[in-house]
């Protein structure tokens, strides 16, 4: 069996994949170090970024972070995200949940022309909404309120959860909801206490593709959002970095803060979040 | 189960997702293409002009370099993540620890924001302490030194790794479950007629991963048109619409000369060029397959 990573064998192709894996570790490296960069410089002072730019800061600076915190009011924002994305989210597991238990247990006329409708909405360009949607949100008092948020996220995020989950839901086996039905259970027992326990894998893969998406976005948010109190993460730190242009130490340390959360979540649920953008990959 | 009332549960479980899915896509799309016949400022009366906001995008400069730039990023972005990503799912499908180390680092900027992305690389390229330059310094390369996001002539590639560094990630990860997907059998059979390493690549997996591949493309290609966050942060279309893309001159027109009904033939234009770039790449990948 010959794979790049088998380093027996003919001392030539030993010497090739010898290549190959310096190679991959090169890149691996290179890929990390912004990652690596961000934190170091984070503690670092306005002099250091000019005298050292590569090596460690001579004093851990940790007050950078507490004196970011504080002034780029990274708490308020925070919470708005958190709102947000949590809000959006739990609106679209519900609402896709149940249109996908629909589209794919049921048969009925239009219910191609319902899919290919969710299917056409993961190829539309997100910014070719904004002008219309901040027009639609102008005249429904919606700007500068959570829902101006939360109703596009949610909006936007149908699609892909409509896709992943009618795909594993039709997978589920019809001799299991013909013994609910002699059971006695309803249609909403049926899809309350039945099929969303049983779709937990794909709704997980939803959740995490929902919530990176709400969590991150940042075009929604600088159209819809102006009020300083209702800004979120991203919004915050573009904000920031403009007005603390030359603090380098600070921004770099907001910077840092804000990432932590979807760092942690991305280490803890690694191989779930690679199977859930697969899954959505049509999202893109 | 009686047929009416399944019939109800039917309309009223899909009534949710339909309604706010149509509310905030569909019908903004369709209303943009409306909006983009009218003079409007946001505020007081629109006045209906036809067709001439379409006739001045066909004749303005700064759409086309938006175009232009547009198409260096997809065409960047399809002739640079797909092969490397496709080399890189080659090598690190299988599963030992260094693989999955590397496939994670890879993979790790997908989680971040595109803010600090654009942020972070705001510094690396930044003149006085960007390490780029301190990098070039130190290797002897001062005169390679260069103005990475404010000379005109370069500042649009300079965004190219950046939007690499980001994105590769998903197409590793979609290639290598493709990858996994293909059955066992099939890579004992190649053995056994004796192909190995490029020639079982070329000949066996690649055609067998080859309907992921055009996922991948109509992926590569939507997601560049969406770009919008990147470029609005680290040059917001500057300098003098050097970097401009079709999203920034779309919000540029709109949310900062207030030109609503321009901005709005802009985003319907935008559809429409994605639309025939998705359908050609479709055609052209189909075509290709039809022939090996």
């Amino acid at each position: 069996m010959r794979t790049p990573g088998n380093t027996s064998g003919h001392p030539v192709r030993r010497f090739r994949s010898g290549i190959v894996w310096t190679l991959l570790t090169v890149y691996g490296i290179l890929t990390l170090y912004p990652f690596y960069w961000l934190v170091i410089s984070a503690f670092k002072t306005n002099e250091e970024f000019y005298s050292k730019p590569f090596g460690l800061p001579g004093k851990w600076n940790v007050e950078n972070f507490s004196n970011a915190w504080e002034s780029s009011k990274l708490g308020t924002a925070f919470g708005n995200s958190l709102i947000v994305s949590v809000g959006s989210l739990i609106l679209t597991l519900f609402i896709a949940a149940l249109a996908s238990f629909i589209l794919s247990r049921f048969q009925f006329r239009w219910k191609g022309l319902i899919m290919t409708f969710f299917v056409v909405g993961m190829l539309i360009p997100i910014h070719s909404t904004l002008v219309p949607l901040f027009i639609l949100m102008k005249q429904m008092s919606l700007l500068n309120t959570y829902w101006a948020l939360i109703l596009p996220y949610t909006a936007f995020a149908l699609p892909t959860a409509i896709f992943v989950l009618t795909a594993y839901l039709t997978s589920i086996p019809r001799d299991i909801e013909e013994a609910a039905f002699i059971d006695g259970t309803g249609l909403w027992g049926l899809f309350t206490r039945i099929m969303l326990p049983m779709s937990v894998p794909a709704l997980s893969t939803v959740t995490i593709l929902s919530f990176l998406h709400a969590w991150n976005d940042f075009s929604f948010a600088l159209v819809f959002i102006n009020k300083t109190g209702l800004k979120t993460l991203p919004l915050a730190i573009a904000n920031f970095a403009d007005g603390y242009q030359t603090d380098y130490g600070l921004t770099l340390a907001a910077m840092t803060l804000s990432v932590i959360p979807t760092i942690i979540l991305y280490l803890v649920f690694q191989e779930q979040v690679m199977k859930g953008m697969t899954a959505g990959a049509v999202k893109g | 189960m009686n047929a009416l009332r399944s019939r109800r549960f039917i309309m009223l479980g899909l009534a949710p997702a339909v309604v706010i899915y149509a509310l905030f896509v569909f019908v903004p799309v369709v209303w943009s293409a409306y909006y983009g016949f009218f003079n409007w400022s946001g505020i007081g009366e629109s006045k209906y002009i036809g067709l001439d906001n379409y006739v001045e995008i066909w004749h303005d400069s700064v759409f086309w370099r938006a175009l232009k730039n547009n198409v260096i990023f997809v065409l960047a972005s399809v002739f640079g993540q797909i092969p490397l990503a496709l080399m890189l799912a080659v090598i690190l499908h299988k599963s030992n620890p260094l693989q999955r180390f590397l496939r994670s680092a890879v993979f790790l900027p997908m989680v971040l924001s595109t803010v600090v992305i654009g942020m972070i690389w705001q510094y690396i390229y930044h003149p006085q302490i960007g390490i780029l330059n301190f990098l070039l310094d130190a290797l002897g390369l001062e005169s390679w030194k260069l103005q990475w996001l404010s000379d005109d002539k370069i500042a649009i590639f300079s965004l190219v790794p950046p939007l690499l560094w980001s994105f590769v990630g998903l197409y590793l990860i979609i290639f290598i479950s493709a990858l996994q997907n293909i059955p066992g059998e099939i890579h004992d059979a190649a053995k056994i007629d004796g192909a190995s390493g490029i020639r079982k690549l070329v000949s066996i997996s690649l055609p067998m991963i080859w309907g992921t591949v055009q996922v991948a493309i109509i992926l590569c290609i939507s997601g560049s048109l969406k770009s919008f966050d990147l470029v609005y942060i680290m040059t917001k279309g500057g300098p003098a619409h050097a970097t401009e893309l079709l999203a920034t001159y779309m919000y540029n027109s709109t949310f900062t000369t207030y030109r609503y009904g321009f901005g709005s033939a802009i985003s319907t234009t935008i559809v429409l060029i994605s639309l025939l770039l998705i359908g050609t790449s479709q055609w052209a990948t189909s075509r290709k397959k039809k022939e090996s």
